[in-house]
């Protein structure tokens, strides 16, 4: 046995309690899940094979489907872009030099380290209409806020609005993305009497896009699994006002015993995952500008 | 420099020694699953979904089942949270419990699916014959699934009316209605409100519309033609009644009111205690709750008083029901333990269990027992829903594998129905076709049914 094999065997020892956990616990029921979704699997009894059938139905007739994917699609659409340009403006606002920076930093950064079970638990309080934050700052100043989770025009813009306070943990990748554009742009820049929007249009964002851009795609995957929040705060609703894509298939695998479906609904899920990621690396050429 | 290499060293080996102490400790995990106060038995592993003070109560079974005999030992798990995927993955494993109490929604599906041991396999003929005569109708129905008994009563649930004689008094209503349509009416006197108009008591908050359905002869199945049967003026009747209410006292009003209010099924969370309710449909269980935590509340029980025309006695019965796996590997220990605790072996002992719970016997033999009449004659609200229980009229949820997707759908769109984004007959079309959807899809997929 060579050195050189004598050392990736070790390396691979060294690594193979995480190999050994990926393939049995990631890859194998990714694998698995193909075939399941090609069958009728009630978890009770052994697999049948139905073709499409599950995809056909998917497709042609489950309304729940369409509206779910419809709903997440539209809370990516949202939350996603907001989420960034409130990243990247906590950003700008914490790179500023003055006195106590690094206190503010760490305040900001904070809520995205509280666990999401407990930051829920914390919003159904805080967004109850009768006795809730929120609405008791808002009727302070004379205004009856809305049923916030219980409205089902409320509830969608409601997570969306949780969803910026987790906004830190993006916010520090901005802050480093910042700190690594070359500060002779700025001055330069300034040597040609450019103004100070001008250097955030022209050179700070620019030189941010890798960083946006991988945020982009971070939270585009994301928000197309988003389910925690719904799962505790709403469980779906009001009617399906929140009956995201990934809640509909965890009802359909565990709640219904429909596993061969949820199989289904899962690799739809990944294969729009997959093209939507794919069409924004091919976009990236058009607006994201690397220094090298 | 060394040194600090030294001191890194000695972390290093700390660490993995903290570790594998952790992992091989023999005094941790392993210690309390074996740790049996009857190790000489035969081992009965049962789980249940009760928590808090409801648990106390099983916990008080199970011990009084293990020094009742001595050849099984039952050890009690409580799994109160994704009690039913927990159980499938166990099944699934080949470990899942020898017994376990379930709600009965999930016996349709699971004795589909081919996971739960019928009892006529477990039962002595003579057994099967006490059962079949002493047991209440609801409960045959509820637990059978194609003409087989999965599930086994422990204990039963019906709702009723409770409310505060009192809030009914101070309106100038000397009785309580006969009717529902004078109840609906007399409610509206009962509601208390600000000055800006919010709730501050509902006057009445009525059950689901499955819940409430029998009472105009509706209901979500025909038991007769054994199919289900959603699409009917009954039904539309019903939604009807209960959107008209909520209109009348507020969609927006009310769903303030309530999100304010603890929803807690536990301790002394209920909002009737609290007299944010002047009458409130609910079950059996309130009253010993009441009993424990609002000593002093004043407050009555009846049956839900049918509208005109509609049937009296009526209902939507259910409840918890003990079920033993297919795969389990002590199924004569299981059964033993049922039969006690149903009082199919001795109903006076039985009894006591459901005087502890404040449950709703599965049959005459356990609640004509003197220490249940004593215990209706101590609460005597409680005797509404002992008289309920035993009538003709009270109706099962569908037998059907997919009845846990009818009863979401079916609240769903009551949901919407309340809140006014749907008419009463919309909501009846919906749930139609939304079931007559899956039912195809199933069908398509080729599930049985």
């Amino acid at each position: 046995m060579t050195t050189r094999t004598r050392r990736d065997l070790l390396g691979l020892a060294f690594i193979s309690p995480w190999l050994i956990g990926f393939l049995a616990f990631t890859a194998w029921p990714f694998l698995r899940s193909i075939q399941l979704s090609f069958t009728r699997y009630d978890i009770l009894r052994s697999p049948k094979w139905v073709g499409l059938a599950n995809y056909q139905s998917l497709l042609a007739d489950d309304e729940t489907f369409r509206h779910a994917t419809w709903l997440t699609l539209k809370f990516a659409a949202i939350s996603v872009p907001l989420a960034i340009v409130a990243g990247v403006a906590l950003a700008l606002l914490l790179n500023a030099n003055i006195k106590g920076i690094s206190v503010y930093r760490t305040l900001f950064f904070l809520p995205s380290i509280v666990p999401t079970v407990a930051t829920t638990a914390i919003f159904v309080w805080i967004l109850n209409p009768q006795i809730g934050l929120v609405n008791s700052l808002l009727g302070a100043v004379g205004i009856q806020g809305p049923a916030w989770l219980t409205d089902p025009n409320w509830a969608l813009w409601s997570l969306m609005m949780m969803g910026l306070w987790g906004v830190g943990n993006s916010m520090v990748i901005y802050l480093a993305g910042l700190k690594d554009i070359p500060a002779y742009l700025y001055e330069a820049s300034i040597v040609d009497g450019a103004s100070p929007v001008q250097r955030l249009f022209k050179i700070t964002l620019p030189m941010l896009t890798p960083v946006i851009f991988f945020n982009l795609v971070m939270g585009v995957i994301g928000a197309l699994q988003y389910f925690t929040q719904a799962y505790i705060m709403t469980s779906g609703g009001p009617g399906d006002s929140t009956r995201f894509y990934a809640l509909y298939l965890f009802d359909r695998a565990w709640r219904y015993s429909d596993m061969g479906y949820a199989s289904a609904m899962a690799w739809l899920l990944f294969l729009a995952v997959a093209a939507l990621t794919f069409g924004l690396f091919k976009t990236q050429k058009r607006w994201v500008h690397y220094a090298s | 420099m060394r040194l600090r290499q030294v001191a890194r060293t000695c972390i290093l080996i700390l660490g993995i020694v903290c570790v594998a102490w952790i992992f091989c400790n023999p005094s941790t995990t392993a210690k309390e699953v074996s740790g049996r106060k009857y190790p000489g038995r035969i081992p009965v592993r049962f789980w249940h979904m009760w928590s808090a003070e409801w648990k106390e109560v099983v916990d008080r079974i199970v011990d009084k089942y293990n020094k009742s005999q001595h050849k099984y030992e039952v050890i009690a798990l409580s799994v109160p949270g994704g009690a039913d995927t927990k159980f499938i993955l166990g099944a699934m494993g080949g470990d899942p419990p020898d017994v376990m109490a379930q709600w009965n929604a999930v016996i349709p599906t699971w004795a589909e699916g081919n996971m739960l041991t019928p009892f006529e396999d477990l039962m002595s003929p003579s057994e099967r014959a006490k059962f079949e005569r002493e047991s209440y109708p609801i409960v045959r129905r509820v637990g059978q699934y194609k003409g087989k008994t999965y599930g086994f009563p422990i204990g039963l649930q019906v709702k009723g009316v409770f409310y505060l004689p009192k809030a009914f008094a101070d309106a100038g209503i000397r009785e309580f209605p006969r009717t529902w349509e004078e109840l609906i009416a007399d409610s509206n006197r009962m509601t208390l409100r600000d000055s800006k108009g919010n709730i501050k008591r509902l006057g009445f908050l009525p059950g689901s519309w499955p819940e409430t359905a029998p009472l105009f002869g509706g209901g979500m199945y025909n038991f007769r033609s054994d199919r289900l049967d959603i699409s009917n003026t009954r039904n539309l009747a019903t939604i009807q009644s209960l959107v008209a209410l909520r209109r009348r006292d507020g969609f927006d009003q009310i769903q303030r009111f309530q999100s304010g209010l603890n929803t807690s099924s536990y301790g002394g969370g209920w909002p009737f205690m609290s007299g944010a309710y002047a009458a409130a449909v609910d079950g059996p269980w309130r009253v010993e709750q009441i009993a424990k935590y609002a000593p002093n509340l004043e407050y009555a029980t009846a049956l839900i008083p049918p509208p005109v025309g509609g049937i009296a006695g009526a209902g939507l019965g259910g409840g918890n029901f003990m079920i033993v796996p297919r795969s389990a590997r002590q199924k004569e220990g299981a059964w033993d333990f049922v039969k006690y605790w149903s009082g199919l072996t001795d109903p006076l002992t039985a009894a006591q269990f459901y005087v502890w719970g404040g449950w709703l016997p599965p049959s005459d033999a356990v609640a004509h027992a003197p220490i249940y009449q004593e215990y209706i004659r101590k609460h005597p609200q409680f005797g509404t829903f002992v008289r309920a229980i035993s009538s003709p009229n009270i109706q099962a949820q569908p037998p059907v594998a997919y009845q846990v997707f009818v009863n979401d759908t079916a609240g769903k769109i009551e949901d919407q129905a309340l809140r006014g984004e749907i008419s009463p007959e919309q909501a009846v079309d919906r749930l139609q076709s939304s079931v007559g959807r899956e039912i195809a899809r199933r069908k398509r997929l080729g599930y049985d049914e």
